[in-house]
């Protein structure tokens, strides 16, 4: 521990220069080899520094050589960045060789807190880091993918398969009730975690304004970055961590660090995969004849009069099977989805020192969808430079720029619609070709999509230190960001008139941080670190999109706008934004010796969104933590690598208004006296006390590390987000519709626990596990007054999936029809002992093989009344798993996440089923065989009895909003799986190679599930499995890593 | 934070022990049901501000199964019961008749109009001792057929709606989560009408309907009419009508006087000399599906059935009652017409009997015989 002292006093504290030579001492010249403990291989770049006078004597040649002047009796330290510091005592030798080990203890970690590096022993926050390491040699769009199951409290659901689009990310539960669109549109408003990239803040749900009907490309700005590119991660989870971060921090933190340079000869890597993407299991289809004779079958054996056996003669594909364009087996779905090759390419270029050193990673990342006319390509080019002539004065910069080309066909992005309803058309039609199709087809091949998203970012940041220990630094960067997307729909597909679409925005964020730090050490054991910045965002953003419903042909396809009478659209998109973000914040930070800490952290956010009478939004913080490992009655135990306990409590406080809400909406209502009249829109009235959401925690941590071989870290916190925004109804009297207040709150509980064994270590066979997971559950906590406890959000759309937001129950249940079974007889039907009429819906009596659908109130008849709260869409358990293993230079890693507890809607399943409904229709027709489907009198089944036409309009017996499509959504699902080989050092050195490493992964490979539709993990947020969602593909891939031998 | 300090000190003394202490701590703080910790509101059933009724002023007809509904739970936990509570006139005289207990039948499985005899019938409903007014969990309000006019006085029969003469009641709404008192429930009955259609009598008075024509004309009545199709008068050779100005045939729905045993239905039609014509000169009529009756007899004066009343049994469309609310007796024949085509005569009417005993349906040709014989 001792040492960790003295990597603080080294790193943060100003290092006094002793200035006294040792002249009256002997010196000599020490030669010597560093190596890495496990690779037994020379570590290129260590610092050599004589400990008495704490001055770098050399560094090591790209073997790990050194040569250095040291006085005899003098103590050599080995520095390098994330290694342990080793050190050597001359006495006499001149020939040592030094090895140093990896630094893998928790706690000895520097972690980024409010911009600055901290020892992570002297916070209080709950931080998790992750390195590159963990985010590699799985091809990716988007790095969250791969933090799915590895931070636990971090839920990640990678609930599309769309290349360039992001899952849903959570930290420790919900922090917004925020429901947009209808049906299985309905979209969770993301609160996604602040990002920060080399310390600039990155706005992560900047694409997802628009819910699932993106609007632009649609390119999170997380698909930017390239994962190779990754030095580390760090997750801060607790209001602590991330009060300092101000109202952005609400939802989580995540901190990115790029690579630098680091090594004293320039370093050449190259990382490259070539990876196979294959769609997921898909819908089983009946084809050709069989489709045919299930449909007469079933009309013929479900026909309620003559008439419909008739009409047989009179539907053209049943009854004209000879006919060439009715007599095919065509399998749809083959024509919309396919295998894809893909590659990604990774150039990294490094070298420097301490001193100076630079970086260039240059990327090329192409993925094409599973769904035809769909991918994602990625152009990166990324630089930064640091130099650091001394330990007063350092600049660091760095220029980013990347390209997302993204391909959505005919969808928007997220959801395939067109791909869905022509995935269920008739096998009998013939297959698509130029002339005949439907234009549905074509729309969705042909459809010419072009979305590119250009993202710059750059920024310099530099530091100087007035005296020991008390330093300014000034960051400045420049973000912009420019999207555009053209959508040219070919005549053929869209009514004999060619349609384009053209979306033009830009976004820019300039932002300013200067601060000033203080660190002050008072007699050996007062430690004090201040730490005070003040920060400024301009952020702006505006789209326009001009769409020309018809053009003249298909070979011209713009400029638009040529016809007034087809001129679509146009004007400024709802997303325009131009705000302005001024914070202060500053924080103490004392420790005692290293084991008693306390930090108070206090931050203003001035926002141009904020109430008036609430311009400020004020964060404060305080976390105490001890680590009991220092006490006396422990130092001496061997086996206690390290101990604390944290106890935090945070607020961050977030503006949720926006211009409309507080100042009001007004349109131009006409003229008054010729002149023009501007008047205010009545359906919200302005609210100018509208208050920020506030979401406050408290945090209790536990940090053991025993044996060197496990460490727990264990964290249970109590989440409250309060004042969110929720629309109040008004009464008819005031004049105004609705009012946006802020009475609504929600809380979150649970643990988080993660454990890591190092089971075996040495020189040949490393093995390690880890498990994780996370607990949480929401409550909500109050409504407006008027709701009296409950709310529901009904759904308008056919689905009629209301959702139910009741105080006190988890914030998001579903409202729906209680299944329990089906009438196995008609005798199991209920009868009304008044009226003596069975149950009944629609006018229509329920009969054998209906479902068994509750009658809540009793009065048996189904209708709107019989509903009731079930279900929890939100999961209760997170986590993960991992394996390493290495043997010799194999390595087998096993990366597996589950979620637990939680509802989905299988509404797959019940489209699916349901295409039964109309066997007139030109619908493909599906397999039944597999379900537990009712088919004649006394059958004990789960599923209701699809085939009968004719009552299905009334019965509905498919009906979506009912429990039979509630099912568990809990999964384990096998992430990734590498294997690798690393070529020994000394057999590729003669190729001029450094480094080869070899490898093959996968990326969702298999889940384990009861989940009866096809993966658990690919629904919406709310818990809905969508038929026309993006299926999640599986990878698999070939890789190589390979270093140059640039040294001598 | 003081618990923070008091783990410090603790441990200081017993190193060991309260290391464990910690982890307990800890264990305990996480399973331990967080809800009490945090103070956070429990779950309760939701009673919305806005149930309330559609209808206040319930006018239910004595006699018969009257299922009033109208309740919105504005989306309530269900299950909520209801109490009628504080009934009254509105002159503050208690209301005790509506909670007259009487025997009376309850469903217990779905009548379907296949059913081959009495028993299996009788089988499928069973009899119950129920208050005559009450409500039931769906906020429904039931007036069992088991009230009469005995029972339950109904309105005035010269149709004011006094106050005194209206009985009043609040309704209690509860759940968990609640109660509401939904204030001043009107009950009007109307009198019996054991039959329908029941034009010839009045709805208030229970005394002969006026005719429709002639209000004040006192000698005059309304009566009861069927539908009649190519029946043709016997002398005049005309379509015999019956309709508010021209009545050759009338019906009369009346209780049987006698050879009833009970659970009777007869069909009689009579000339216009008030004797029996023979029902098999209707010879078309499909006698044995026409009515859910069983042991039919048939004599040359009527038709009599063993039946199970009401009439109909259930409200559901069946063969007998192809609209669900009304059976049919449809009496046809068929003659020779002119050019020796065969021609073919009915009348019947649609009605329904809401009180069991025994009953006869009687369609009287008044001014003139229908015409049987070939022409």
């Amino acid at each position: 521990m001792k040492r960790n002292i003295l990597l603080y006093t080294l790193l943060i504290v100003c290092i006094i220069c002793g200035t006294n030579a040792y002249s009256q001492e002997r010196n000599i010249i020490v030669n010597g080899r560093v190596i890495d403990k496990d690779t037994k291989q020379g570590v290129p770049g260590v610092s050599v520094v004589l400990q008495a006078t704490n001055k770098g004597l050399t560094q090591t040649n790209g073997d790990g050589k050194f040569s250095a002047s040291v006085p005899v009796g003098g103590t050599l330290l080995f520095k390098f960045l994330g290694y342990n510091t080793a050190s050597a005592k001359i006495t006499d030798q001149t020939n040592i060789t030094v090895t140093i080990s990896e630094d893998r203890k928790d706690l000895s970690e520097v972690i980024i807190v409010a911009y600055q590096n901290r020892p992570k022993e002297t916070t209080a926050g709950s931080v998790t880091v992750l390195t590159g390491k963990d985010v590699s040699d799985i091809p990716v769009s988007n790095i969250e993918t791969l933090l799915q199951g590895k931070v636990p409290g971090l839920n990640i659901q990678n609930n599309t398969g769309a290349p360039g689009f992001r899952g849903s990310v959570q930290v420790r539960g919900l922090s917004s009730l925020s429901i947009s669109g209808s049906g299985n549109d309905s979209f969770l408003q993301p609160t996604s975690p602040l990002y920060i990239i080399d310390g600039v803040p990155l706005d992560a749900d900047k694409a997802a304004e628009f819910g699932f009907q993106t609007q632009g490309p649609g390119v999170s700005p997380l698909s930017l970055i390239p994962q190779e590119d990754i030095e580390n991660i760090q997750i801060l989870k607790d209001a602590q961590a991330t009060s300092m971060y101000g109202s952005r921090g609400a939802y989580g933190v995540i901190i990115i660090t790029t690579k630098r340079g680091n090594s004293k000869i320039p370093r050449i890597k190259y990382v490259s995969n070539f990876f196979v993407n294959a769609p997921p299991k898909l819908r089983e289809t009946l084809g050709g004849n069989s489709e045919r004779s299930l449909k007469i079958q079933q009309i013929i054996l479900n026909a309620q009069n003559i008439d419909q056996i008739r009409r047989i003669s009179n539907t053209p594909f049943l009854a004209d099977s000879l006919n060439a364009y009715w007599n095919n087996s065509t399998d749809w779905q083959d024509v919309f989805y396919q295998t894809t090759y893909n590659q990604s390419h990774n150039l990294a270029l490094d070298g420097g020192d301490q001193k100076f050193n630079y970086k260039a990673n240059m990327g090329y990342y192409a993925e094409k969808g599973v769904i035809k006319n769909t991918g994602y390509n990625r152009y990166n080019l990324n630089m930064n430079m640091e130099f650091k002539p001394n330990d007063k004065f350092r600049f660091f910069g760095f220029v980013n720029g990347s390209v997302g080309k993204q391909n959505k066909g005919n969808g928007a992005g997220l959801l395939q619609s067109g791909v869905a309803s022509n995935g269920q058309a008739s096998t009998l039609l013939p297959p698509p070709s130029f002339y005949q199709a439907s234009g549905g087809v074509l729309s969705a091949l042909q459809t010419l999509n072009d979305n590119n998203s250009r993202n710059l970012r750059t920024n310099i940041d530099a530091r100087y230190e007035f005296i020991p220990g008390l330093a300014a630094s000034s960051t400045l960067s420049y973000d912009y960001t420019s999207d555009t997307e053209t959508t040219f729909t070919p005549a053929v597909a869209n009514g004999q008139f060619a349609k384009l679409y053209d979306y033009a925005g830009r976004n820019f964020q300039l932002y300013n941080r200067n601060s000033i730090t203080y660190a002050k050490t008072l007699g050996e054991k007062h430690n004090f670190f201040v730490n005070t910045f003040n920060e400024i965002y301009k952020q702006g953003s505006q789209a326009t999109i001009t769409q020309q419903e018809r053009i003249p042909n298909d070979q011209l396809q713009g400029p638009v706008g040529y016809d007034g009478f087809y001129s679509r659209g146009g004007g400024v998109l709802s997303n325009y934004r131009n705000a302005t973000i001024a914070s202060f914040a500053g924080s103490l930070s004392y420790d005692y010796d290293k084991k008693y800490v306390a930090e108070f952290s206090y931050r203003l956010d001035g926002t141009s969104s904020s109430g008036l009478e609430n311009p400020y939004s004020k964060n404060s913080s305080v976390g105490l933590r001890w680590n009991f490992n220092k006490e006396n009655w422990l130092v001496d135990k061997k086996w206690l690598d390290y101990g604390s306990l944290r106890l935090t409590w945070g607020q961050n406080i977030a503006p949720t208004g926006n211009l409309q809400s507080i100042y009001g909406i007004y349109n131009l209502n006409g003229n008054f006296n010729n002149t023009q009249t501007i008047g205010i829109n009545y359906d919200l009235i302005p609210n100018p006390a509208l208050k920020p959401t506030t979401t406050s925690q408290y945090n209790l941590g536990f940090d053991l590390g025993f044996f060197n071989r496990f460490s727990i870290v264990f964290d249970t916190y109590f989440k409250k987000v309060d004042n969110l925004l929720f629309d109040r109804f008004l009464s008819n009297t005031t004049g105004f519709s609705r009012l946006a207040s802020n009475d609504l709150g929600i809380a979150n509980y649970g643990s988080e626990i993660s454990l890591n064994i190092k089971a075996i270590t040495s020189k040949d066979f490393d093995l390690s596990f880890s498990v994780n997971g996370a607990y949480n559950r929401d409550v909500l906590l109050k409504l407006p007054e008027e709701y009296n406890g409950q709310y529901i959000r009904f759904d308008g759309s056919a689905y009629l999936q209301h959702i139910v937001y009741r105080v006190g129950r988890n914030t998001l249940s579903n409202y729906l029809r209680i299944n329990q079974g089906v009438y196995a007889n008609d005798s199991d039907v209920p009868t009304d002992p008044v009226t003596g009429k069975r149950y009944q819906t629609n006018g229509t009596f329920f009969n054998a093989g209906d479902p068994r659908l509750k009658d809540v109130n009793g009065d048996y008849i189904l209708d709107g009344r019989d509903y009731e709260v079930t279900g929890n869409s939100q999961p209760l358990f997170t986590g993960g798993l991992s394996f390493t293993m290495r043997y010799k230079n194999w390595g087998l890693n096993v990366y597996a996440s589950y979620t637990a507890d939680r509802t989905i809607l299988n509404n797959a399943l019940a489209d699916r089923i349901a295409i039964m409904r109309d066997p007139y229709a030109l619908n493909a027709v599906v397999p039944l065989n597999d379900l537990n489907i009712w088919m004649k009198p006394g059958d004990d089944a789960k599923y209701p009895y699809p085939y009968d036409y004719s009552r299905y309009g009334a019965v509905q017996p498919l009906r979506a909003d009912q429990t039979l499509w509630q099912e568990s959504g809990s999964y384990l699902k096998i992430n990734n799986l590498t294997l690798s080989y690393m070529f020994d050092k000394k057999l590729i050195r003669r190729f001029g190679l450094a480094n080869l490493r070899i490898f093959g992964s996968t990326n969702n490979l298999i889940t384990f599930s009861k989940y009866s539709g096809p993966n658990p993990e690919n629904v919406t947020t709310l818990g809905r499995d969508i038929s026309n969602g993006y299926p999640v593909p599986r990878t698999y891939n070939i890789g190589l890593n390979l270093e140059l031998n640039t040294g001598n | 934070m003081i618990r923070f300090r008091n783990i410090k000190t603790n441990t200081r003394m017993k190193p060991i022990i309260n290391k464990y202490f910690v982890v307990v701590l800890l264990a305990a703080l996480a399973l331990s049901g967080c809800k009490k910790i945090f103070d956070l509101p429990s779950e309760k059933d939701y009673l919305s501000n806005n149930v309330n009724f559609s209808n206040k002023i319930l006018e239910p007809i004595i006699g018969r199964t009257n299922l009033i509904g109208g309740f919105n739970s504005d989306n309530s936990t269900n299950p909520i019961t209801f109490e009628i509570v504080n009934a009254r006139f509105g002159d503050g005289k208690p209301v005790t008749d509506l909670f007259t207990t009487a025997p009376t039948y309850v469903w217990t499985a779905p009548y379907t109009g296949l059913e081959k005899s009495l028993a299996e019938i009788e089988a499928k409903r069973k009899i119950e001792t129920h208050q005559i007014f009450e409500m039931r969990s769906s906020g429904e309000f039931i007036l069992w057929p088991s009230a009469t006019n005995q029972i339950l006085k109904p309105r005035p029969t010269d149709s004011t709606n006094l106050s005194q003469d209206t009985r009043f009641f609040d309704v209690k709404v509860k759940n968990t989560g609640g109660e509401r008192l939904i204030r001043d429930f009107q009950i009007r009955p109307y009198r019996e009408r054991p039959y329908e259609p029941s034009n010839d009598f009045n709805a208030f008075t229970g005394l002969p309907a006026p005719d429709p024509k002639f209000p004040l004309d006192k000698k005059l009545r309304d009566y009861i009419r069927p539908y009649l199709n190519n029946v043709i008068g016997a002398t005049s050779n005309l379509n015999l009508v019956s309709n508010n100005d021209k009545k050759d045939a009338i019906v009369y729905i009346r209780p049987l006087t006698s050879g009833g045993n009970g659970h009777t239905l007869r069909i009689v039609v009579l000339g216009k000399d008030s004797l029996p014509i023979d029902p098999k000169k209707f010879n078309e009529t499909v006698w044995a599906k026409m009515i859910h009756g069983f042991n039919m007899q048939m004599t040359d004066k009527y038709v009599q059935y063993d039946v199970a009343y009401p009439i109909p049994l259930v409200e559901i469309p069946t063969s007998y009652a192809t609209g669900g609310s009304r059976a049919k007796v449809e009496l046809s024949y068929s003659r020779l017409g002119f050019g020796g085509g065969r021609t073919v005569a009915n009348f019947g009417i649609d009605f329904a009997i809401y009180k069991a005993g025994d009953w006869e349906i009687v369609f009287y040709f008044k001014t003139e015989n229908p015409k049987f014989a070939n022409e």
